[in-house]
């Protein structure tokens, strides 16, 4: 089921898009598209089927907190699991999230095995694992 | 004693317009901050350059941190890779010599275990040189942050010269840059003593957890 899983990455930096796409390959999840803001990845999303989100928060054009609300209120899309992973570090920001229906939160820099971690227990819960 | 120096009377004759001069300048200065409503901005720079030099002292930190982390793990890459080199010439001399020996005493098997294990370590050591490149990201928002701060001076800095330049010749105002401005805090640069931030995926994962998620 893993390799069949598809995989969004969103980041502006591309050096994190292409590490957050390796650590995904190396776990086994080798489907992965990515995107540079909130903007390119809903478009992305409502063109083709993705199973999962990995987004940055602070980005250019719409930020991650904005591409959650996008995905949460549209009816298309809004089953699809949202992890953050940021160098966002404030409390406030952590709980916006969560409120907003992130499924999980990464403070950058974080380790292979922690996007590891909560991805599976992500896909877990949504019994995608 | 009279001074034959012409400098000697010209300084004593020009110091009193010399400080004339200058608190002329100041006074100008202090006006047209005020008169642009740029006093409250100038507060702000002084606030925020510590800040941008606390910034600048985390990117320095970090891209440190992340050579430093990088060249030790291709040190023990190497030497991990010179190991399998060195043990691939040894066995294939063992095989050479004697086939039957070098399979029936266990050294090809155990080779292979080497192998194995070596080529574990070192996909270890590369993803681990693959995750120190994260600085690039971290320290991008920290620069844009640092330049937008330098932007936003000069551009103020720019105003006030139009404001008290003479009327000739014209100085053109550079066309503000539109930049991305952040709305977000960022990476935390200096996270010691606030209680507002995380220091760690624990304790991101200890918050969500204490509010039900």
């Amino acid at each position: 089921m893993a390799n069949e899983l598809r995989f969004l990455v969103v980041d502006d930096f591309s050096t994190m898009r292409r590490i957050v796409r390796n650590l995904l390959k190396e776990s086994g999840y080798t489907e992965a598209d990515e995107a540079e803001d909130g903007v390119v990845a809903l478009a992305k999303l409502r063109a083709s089927k993705f199973h999962f989100v990995v987004s940055d928060i602070n980005m250019p054009n719409m930020n991650g907190f904005q591409l959650l609300a996008e995905i949460k209120k549209d009816e298309t899309l809004k089953h699809l699991p949202v992890l953050m992973v940021t160098a966002e570090a404030r409390k406030e920001d952590i709980v916006m999230a969560a409120q907003q229906g992130a499924a999980g939160y990464i403070v950058k820099p974080f380790t292979k095995a922690t996007l590891e971690d909560k991805v599976n227990l992500i896909l877990t819960k949504l019994g995608l694992k | 004693m009279e001074s034959n120096d012409p400098t000697v009377a010209t300084s004593a004759v020009v110091a009193p317009d010399i400080r004339q001069s200058i608190g002329l300048l100041t006074r100008q200065l202090h006006d047209s901050l005020n008169g642009l409503g740029l006093t409250d901005k100038v507060k702000g720079w002084a606030g925020e350059l510590p800040d941008a030099k606390s910034r600048l002292s985390y990117i320095a930190r970090l891209t440190g941190e992340a050579a430093e982390k990088v060249l030790n793990r291709v040190d023990q890459a190497k030497a991990q890779h010179d190991h399998i080199a060195a043990e691939t010439r040894r066995i294939g001399a063992l095989i050479v010599k004697d086939p039957v020996a070098a399979v029936a005493k266990g050294h090809v098997m155990n080779f292979l275990t080497d192998v194995e294990a070596s080529t574990k370590q070192i996909d270890e050591h590369l993803t681990e040189i693959m995750m120190a490149q994260d600085f690039h990201d971290l320290t991008g928002q920290v620069i844009a942050k640092v330049v937008n701060l330098a932007a936003s001076i000069e551009e103020q800095l720019v105003q006030l010269l139009i404001q008290t330049a003479p009327p000739a010749p014209t100085v053109k105002a550079a066309s503000p840059a539109v930049e991305y401005t952040p709305a977000l805090a960022g990476p935390v640069v200096n996270p010691a003593g606030n209680p507002d931030v995380v220091t760690g995926q624990s304790e991101v994962d200890d918050l969500l957890a204490s509010l039900g998620f």
